[in-house]
């Protein structure tokens, strides 16, 4: 009787069915995704108004560009892969948040977690600016991130506290504390556009309308290193969200500590918001729309959605930034305003969807 | 026979050497749970390996506040709940999860994922985990749910849900020994013999592997067949803790104001359920 009760238990010899794949559409998914990111690149590169030769791309080891070589190393390409970045980082936080708030709509936008990294962001620009230019000249970038990051992470816990104290576990209840935070923080970004001078409300305009021509290999950088560690950090708690989607207490029931959990995601959603924000302004509807998309082809396991909300992402935004750089041309229309053409009929569809299920199941 | 079945075997109550060393699997100390406006209990409860335990009570006598108290999904105000000699306030979560798993009343799952994966997470804590397909598969097949491999959860009808999640439940538990699992209002919902195919699914499977099972139950007849102790609550407090059985009937008609009778002999029975004759009212 001294065989280990659990080898005693579960070391029975018998031949187990083959494991099947985790999710037999998720790597065909994958791939097409990212050989579509790869052709999208490389178009958003050699399309613009002004034309880029083949010749240009080997121009990359010279340390004097000149003409179309250096729109191409200079602006095309760093703006595409921020495009990228970007899209992948706000289809990462929306499948994240999605998660966290265990349901399809929460999406950081409509939440209000990016307008609180603008309102952040604007408060900075028409009340401190004076204290952010008094600082060292190194430190001087980091500080709209900063300011963006806390916005979001401030909004995200209160969302968390206020959504759970009004109306527990109801997702109504979480929209509407969203809602009400969107007014608040455009409210308060209403207020630094009436207070703020000629050059500031020019700046407050990038930041509420959205774009991408901020783009330098710094910024693309950035962003594509804290991409890679919230992509780290999804797939270290994948199969924890996987029984949040349980619910609460069933989480909690199979060893998942639903309080760091949450923590954990609420500041990695609030970092990949900030800094999206930061550099980019608001672009609104893409963490709705990409993992939306991915779900629909490969299901609800997280494992899988959470990289492939942020290919569809990244894929989606490139996209959307290509054709707002050359819809007008030699104007360009700030981003945001396509993503938010595209993406509120998509919302509607959706809410519809759900309501069709729910009454299904009722 | 292979060797796992010899070794599992179907375990009289106590053949066992119990895992919990001679300790409750679960003890309760005055217990109380406070809500705005209401307490509950204290409750004063021990409960040992491979018990069988119905929690009755009519509605909103704190049934289910009883069963959350003992879930960890409420916790005690004053006294404490002890789960195979540790408090329960203590024990990190993977921990307790090895030792206690409780199917919820709801099956809600908010995305659409696959049957497996479902069941797969009840072998969250345990990492890493060579025998979870083989685990998920067997417990699939336990539950009366092996046929639903490979269907999407949000697809499947309520009685399907249920099986699926009792799946999930099983898993987690279905290679330890004198573990606790929690059931609350299981099968409420579902038609009469499925009821009965899954509370006896339930009962062999906690009976082979020393499981103490509590659950709440509605039906007076459930809990009289399969289980083998009865909890009656009522107003907030344990007002009875005795044997299952006919000698149970007088308290039974007293909790639900109603009138028993047992039909048929100790082995073979129902019990009818009859309003009180006018006499019987105050």
């Amino acid at each position: 009787m001294a065989v280990n009760a659990e080898v005693a238990v579960g070391g029975g010899a018998r031949p187990g069915p083959t494991p099947a794949p985790a999710v037999p559409a998720a790597w065909p998914l994958g791939l097409g995704l990212g050989a579509a990111l790869l052709l999208a690149l490389l178009g958003a590169s050699m399309t613009g108004a002004v034309s880029v030769q083949w010749a240009d791309w080997a121009a990359w080891a010279q340390a004097e560009r000149s003409g179309s070589a250096l729109v191409l190393w200079e602006l095309r390409l760093p703006r595409a892969l921020l495009a990228a970045a970007v899209g992948a980082a706000l289809g990462l936080a929306g499948a994240l948040a999605q998660g966290l708030f265990r349901n399809p709509l929460a999406d950081p936008g409509l939440l209000g977690v990016t307008s609180g990294a603008v309102c952040a962001v604007a408060l900075v620009l028409t009340f401190f600016a004076a204290t952010a230019a008094g600082l060292p000249p190194a430190w001087r970038p980091w500080v709209l991130p900063l300011a963006a990051f806390g916005g979001a992470l401030a909004v995200c816990f209160m969302l968390d506290g206020v959504a759970r104290w009004l109306m527990p576990g109801s997702i109504a209840g979480l929209l509407l504390t969203g809602l009400a935070l969107n007014a608040l923080t455009m409210a308060v970004v209403g207020l630094c556009t009436f207070v703020a001078d000629d050059e500031q409300l020019r700046s407050l305009t990038f930041w509420t309308l959205g774009s991408l021509a901020g783009a330098s290999w710094l910024v693309a950088s950035v962003l594509l290193l804290a991409l890679a560690l919230a992509l780290w950090q999804g797939a270290r708690l994948a199969q924890a969200l996987n029984a949040l989607a349980l619910g609460e207490s069933a989480a909690a029931h199979v060893g998942v500590d639903v309080q760091r959990l949450r923590t954990r995601l609420i500041v990695t959603v609030a970092l990949l918001c900030g800094l999206a924000v930061a550099w980019c302004g608001l672009i609104g509807f893409i963490g709705l729309m990409a993992p939306h998309l991915v779900r629909s082809v490969v299901g609800g396991d997280q494992r899988a959605v959470l990289p492939l909300a942020a290919l569809a992402g990244a894929l989606l935004l490139l996209l959307a930034d290509t054709l707002a750089r050359t819809v007008v041309i030699p104007a360009e229309m700030p981003v945001g305003i396509i993503t938010a053409l595209i993406g509120a009929p998509v919302f509607l569809l959706l809410l519809r969807r759900l309501a069709l299920r729910q009454g299904g199941h009722a | 026979m292979n060797a796992r079945s010899d070794l599992i075997g179907p375990a009289a109550p106590g053949a066992a050497v119990p895992a919990t060393h001679g300790r409750p699997l679960l003890e309760l100390r005055a217990a109380t749970v406070r809500v705005p406006g209401r307490e509950f209990g204290p409750f004063d409860l021990r409960l040992a390996a491979g018990e069988r335990v119905a929690i009755l009570g009519p509605s909103g006598a704190g049934k289910s506040t009883l069963l959350k108290l003992m879930a960890g999904e409420r916790s005690a105000a004053a006294g404490s709940v002890w789960l195979a000699g540790d408090a329960l306030d203590g024990l990190p979560l993977a921990r307790i999860a090895r030792r206690r798993a409780v199917l919820p009343q709801s099956h809600a799952v908010a995305f659409g994922m696959a049957v497996e994966l479902i069941v797969g997470l009840g072998r969250y804590a345990i990492e890493p985990d060579s025998q979870r397909a083989r685990i998920v598969a067997d417990a699939l097949v336990t539950a009366h749910a092996a046929h639903l491999v490979g269907r999407r959860f949000d697809t499947l009808s309520g009685g399907e849900q249920a099986r699926v999640q009792l799946a999930r439940v099983m898993a987690q538990l279905w290679d330890v020994r004198d573990a606790l699992l929690l059931v609350d209002e299981p099968l409420a919902a579902l038609d009469p013999g499925l009821q009965i195919d899954l509370l006896d699914a339930v009962t062999d499977y906690a009976g082979q592997r020393g499981h103490a099972l509590v659950a709440i139950v509605h039906d007076i007849n459930q809990a009289l067949v399969g289980f083998d102790r009865l909890w009656l609550v009522q107003e907030g407090c344990l007002v009875g803790d005795l044997p299952a059985g006919r000698s149970a009937l007088p308290r039974l008609a007293e909790l639900f104001g109603v009138e028993l009778q047992w039909v048929g002999d100790e082995q073979h029975f129902a019990v009818a359920v009859r309003r009180r004759s006018p006499a019987g009212e105050r």
